[in-house]
């Protein structure tokens, strides 16, 4: 499996002289091409802080990232959100949409940034990205007349826009109730199903069981690794109580 | 607790709490300096006409005078409370030499003065009455301002040789718009000169009761004593006294009022940004059950400490101000009794900047009580918010602009309350640096004249005090016809026609008859007379008389009472500013004057040709036209230049200054979306793009509605400014590509860079350099 992300040495340490913590202290990660890998660990363990770094959003203090090949820390502001734009697609935990935009103004909101002429076909794209995702009818609708469930499938119909290698998504269902986090995660996996690679970081053993491979974050490092392979939905709950065993075991 | 609360506050928002209070401080330091020069000015006005026991009624005359009548009626008149007929040697300008420069090219009316009644005195520096010993000479204080004199100057009147021992204080002619200069003299040195020049009487009369000059005026003019020349009263005295102060400090005054309203849309925005972040604890503090009265406190705490702060502040610095402001003032006219009350005003005035800031803020807080703690702490935000703005245009819809072009548009209309503050802002910055240009402009215009009752022209001839007025008239007219340099040209006699007032009594209407469309004054209402029937009254005897266009007068030209049409009002500040034109021919009145206005072919040969008929005809005062504005107005003019110049000034900091606080505030308050932005892969420069462009819509939007503001509003204040000396109608002219482009211009160029400067975001810019922790993360972690 070709690789898109490789991660090397990765530390990251914030706070003054007096205070310093290293939130990311020797991390090497991978993320093969169409790959499903989910983040786990407590609050401040660093999930949040690599998936900063794997995308190019922060900048670590040492290790180096290579996306695709390219070195991230020789990239530039601009060829960075380039990429953001056109090879990633990025999911939040709260819905993140521009507030005095529609929803399907929201959606192609990043596309349009290099296709200005192209409204119409990519207003297209969305209108299908957005009836797969069964919100098609919101597509005219306020984005505050929406729930958060609607808003969360909202934005990784966002994240696809410009057909992304990787789609990162930072506790995506964290915010959500039972029924709207399920609706988020079959999208997800549909996602996944299409051949775009995901790395989610969560908290939820229930998410963590749909990825082929989950990485257990404590400390600023990784503490284990857990292959669980390719997902099928038959086998969810015995997948949630490896992953849930795994995680005692860690003490996480 | 305030004091902690405020504190942080303040270490927090360094540069928008010190740009606040600023503005406050300037506004407080005008108001404080406009209302302390306003009491001083009209205390020292009063005080140096009461030191100086100015009459209440002077009738110029020239000509033989027969003092019999004037004494008799003096007598018996029940209104007199002292009388006086002194003498005005009015001598050549050319024969006065001071320091070895002479008047000649002086507009004014220059003549000696001596001592000798116990009223209408002139006073020294010092405000005491001046008691000249044979040799010594007191010049004019408007020649020690210009230059032309200074202490201790060898001077030489018509050959006799003076010393300049001091200057006069006088309280009629004091101001560069009176006409005439006193000097003052010994007795001995008048009589020696007496042959050279001519004498004009100034009849002057001190009434027991000053209200009752209507009154008197009446019974002068119907007892048919001697008026061969203006008349003047006190109020007109007073007015000329306070043109150029009474305008410096209107403009102080209108320039505080700016600031006033800068500050109050400065603190407007702070707040209005600070609560928008303060959300979800104001929401807090509402749902613990904290009062509505009690979070105001917290907020108006600072506000109240600034206010009080910038009030203090703006008071001191108007009192170090106070001795320049007020030097030119204390030397006209010495102190006051309003100079005890000056700092009062002046504490007043600051005062009042800093009430009307705290009155502001509180006014402001009144939304706490609407405010829901549900949806503060649910949505940190007002529910229903997000709509706005939602409309067109739809990014779906676009052909043309791009992301960054729609996201500005959309940014600009949904935060366009905010954005109406920087509007409101830059349209105030543009109003000051246009209004005060464009009056410049037109007052330093040559058609400038026609607001103060001069038509427009190159060249203007004077014949007073000679005899055959009419037919020395007649022959300057013939020799302008016969001019190959004049273009075209129009004399006007000025004779002496009779009306009746509003309280029924017998009045001499001084009426220019003649051409007037020619040389056209400004009018007010309506337009020159044309026809025999008509009538235009300057805007005193308009008042005076109680008509209006269009209304009859009746009218006595000495061949019996007849009806005229009242056919336009102007305004008037010669001849005591009361004046009448008509176009027909009274034969049978007292000529009183006359003047010829002339447009040259060559304008630029105005003086040379002024020259040449002062030569032709002594028995006239010849004058260059620009020269005579110039030397009459100089004062004013160089006021409102003044104005001017620190109005742009101010205007362009103002701007830039609040253009850069308010960017940054928007980057504070939108950091969030901004944030979202970035992460789905807009670059820095997409974000700057956008603000810069909400930026520019904003100032277009601003420029445009201070140049309509001024053009509109500008226009009336200016107006209502000078007519309080005597102008009756006011327009702009003149001088539009500066005041209407080049102001526009610099204040959007200047606010652009400031606001792309604000605009920035160097925590975005750290964090992509060197891997600091950047605020956009954290807010995308949430």
């Amino acid at each position: 499996m070709r690789n898109i992300i490789k991660a090397e040495g990765l530390v990251k340490t914030y706070g003054s002289d007096a205070g310093k913590r290293r939130v990311l202290d020797g991390v090497s990660f991978e993320l093969g091409a169409g790959e499903f890998v989910a983040v786990m660990g407590p609050s401040g363990s660093g999930k949040t802080t690599l998936l900063f770094a794997l995308s190019g959003m922060d900048r670590p203090d040492g290790g180096r990232v290579a996306f695709e090949g390219r070195e991230l820390s020789k990239l530039g502001e601009r060829e960075l959100a380039d990429l953001r734009r056109t090879r990633m697609g990025f999911v939040f935990q709260q819905p993140s949409m521009l507030k005095h935009l529609n929803v399907l103004d929201n959606v192609i909101l990043a596309a349009l940034r290099d296709r200005r002429s192209e409204a119409a076909e990519l207003s297209a794209k969305a209108l299908a990205l957005m009836e797969k995702a069964g919100i098609a009818d919101l597509a005219g609708r306020d984005i505050a007349k929406v729930s958060g469930g609607q808003l969360q499938r909202a934005g990784i119909c966002r994240a696809l826009m410009n057909d992304p290698v990787v789609v990162f998504g930072d506790e995506p269902t964290g915010a959500l109730n039972s029924a709207a986090a399920a609706e988020v995660l079959g999208m997800l996996e549909a996602v996944h199903a299409g051949g775009t690679a995901i790395a989610l970081v969560t908290h939820d053993a229930r998410v963590a069981a749909r990825a082929g491979r989950v990485v257990f974050m404590r400390d600023g490092a990784i503490a284990a690794e857990e292959s669980l392979g390719p997902f099928v939905r038959d086998e969810l709950e015995p997948r949630v109580a490896a992953v849930t065993a795994r995680m005692r075991e860690l003490g996480i | 607790m305030y004091y902690r609360i405020v504190k942080d506050d303040v270490m927090k928002s360094k540069g928008v709490t010190l740009a606040t209070l600023l503005f406050i401080v300037a506004a407080a330091a005008m108001a404080a300096s406009g209302a302390s020069l306003a009491a001083q000015l009209f205390g020292a006005v009063d005080a140096l006409m009461e030191a100086a026991r100015t009459p209440h009624f002077m009738q110029m005359h020239a000509g033989p005078l027969d003092r019999g009548p004037l004494e008799r009626f003096a007598r018996e008149n029940p209104l007199v409370e002292d009388y006086f007929a002194g003498e005005f040697l009015n001598i050549n300008g050319a024969r006065f030499v001071i320091g070895g420069e002479s008047l000649a090219g002086s507009v004014q009316d220059n003549g000696l003065w001596t001592q000798r009644a116990g009223f209408d005195l002139l006073l020294g520096l010092d405000g005491e009455p001046l008691r000249p010993a044979p040799g010594e000479l007191y010049a004019p204080l408007a020649y020690l301002r210009s230059g032309a004199a200074a202490l201790g100057d060898e001077a030489t009147v018509a050959g006799r040789r003076f010393k300049v021992a001091g200057f006069v204080r006088d309280s009629q002619m004091n101001s560069p718009q009176a006409s005439s200069k006193r000097f003052l003299v010994s007795e001995e040195d008048f009589e020696a000169l007496r042959e050279v020049g001519a004498v004009e009487y100034l009849i002057s009369f001190r009434l027991k009761d000053p209200a009752a000059l209507p009154a008197f005026e009446a019974a002068y003019a119907e007892a048919g004593l001697p008026a061969n020349g203006p008349t003047l009263s006190a109020p007109l005295f007073r007015m000329i006294n306070a043109v150029s102060d009474g305008f410096t400090a209107a403009l102080l005054m209108l320039a505080g009022a700016v600031a006033v309203g800068v500050a109050l849309l400065c603190v407007r925005f702070t707040l209005l940004a600070k609560i928008e972040e303060d959300y979800r604890e104001i929401g807090v503090m509402k749902a613990i059950g904290l009062r509505v009265s009690d979070i105001k406190k917290i907020y108006l705490a600072k506000y109240a400490f600034m206010a009080a702060l910038g009030a203090a502040v703006g008071w001191a610095a108007a009192a170090a101000l106070r001795a320049p402001l007020l030097s030119g003032l204390r030397q006209a006219m010495g102190e006051g009794a309003g100079a005890r009350l000056g700092p009062a005003f002046a504490a007043l005035g600051a005062a009042a900047v800093g009430a009307a800031v705290i009155a502001y803020v509180n006014a402001a807080l009144g939304r706490f009580k609407r405010l829901s703690p549900a949806d503060a702490l649910r949505f940190g935000a007002p529910a229903g918010r997000a709509a706005r703005g939602l409309g067109l245009p739809r990014l779906s819809r676009s052909r043309l602009l791009g992301a960054n072009v729609l996201l500005a548009v959309k940014g600009f209309l949904a935060d366009f309350k905010l954005y109406a503050v920087m509007i409101a802002v830059i349209a105030a910055a543009g109003f000051i640096a246009v209004v005060p240009a464009r009056l410049y402009a037109t007052i330093s215009s040559p058609g400038f004249s026609a607001y103060m009752g001069v038509g427009e022209c190159d060249l203007r001839l004077d014949v007073q005090q000679a005899d055959d007025i009419p037919g020395k008239a007649a022959t300057i007219a013939a020799a302008l016809a016969a001019d190959p340099s004049v273009g075209s040209s129009a004399v006007l006699v000025a004779k002496a026609l009779w009306t009746v007032d509003q309280s029924g009594a017998r009045v001499r209407l001084k009426t220019e008859l003649g051409d007037h469309a020619a040389f056209p004054v400004l009018y007010a209402a309506g337009g020159p007379p044309t026809g025999a029937d008509q009538i235009a009254l300057s805007a005193m005897n308009a008042a005076e008389l109680g008509k209006a266009v269009g209304e009859v007068l009746i009218v006595d030209d000495g061949s019996g009472p007849r009806g005229l049409t009242v056919s336009g009002v102007y305004g008037d500040l010669t001849n005591g500013g009361k004046t009448a034109k008509a176009a027909f021919d009274a034969p049978l009145a007292e000529a009183m004057w006359a003047v010829a206005y002339a447009e040259l072919v060559e304008p630029a040969g105005a003086e040379a040709a002024a020259a040449r008929y002062a030569a032709a005809y002594p028995w006239a005062k010849a004058s260059d036209i620009a020269e005579f504005v110039r030397q009459t107005f100089s004062a004013t003019i160089a006021s409102v230049r003044t104005a001017a110049y620190a109005s742009a000034a101010l205007a362009l900091l103002v701007a830039a200054l609040i253009s850069y606080l308010f960017m940054r505030m928007i980057r504070a308050k939108d950091r969030r979306e901004d944030a979202i932005r970035w992460a789905i892969g807009f670059t820095a420069s997409d974000l700057s793009i956008q603000y810069a462009l909400r930026a520019a819509l904003a100032l277009l939007g601003g420029v445009i509605l201070g140049v309509a503001a001024a053009e509109i509003l500008g226009e009336a204040i200016a107006g209502a400014a000078i007519r309080t000396f005597g102008a009756a109608a006011f327009r702009f002219q003149g001088g539009s590509a500066i005041a209407y482009l080049g102001m526009p211009l610099g204040i959007a160029a200047a606010s652009f860079a400031a606001a792309l400067f604000g605009g920035r975001d160097p925590s975005l810019r750290a964090s992509v350099a060197g891997g600091v922790e950047t605020p956009y993360l954290e807010l995308l972690k949430e």
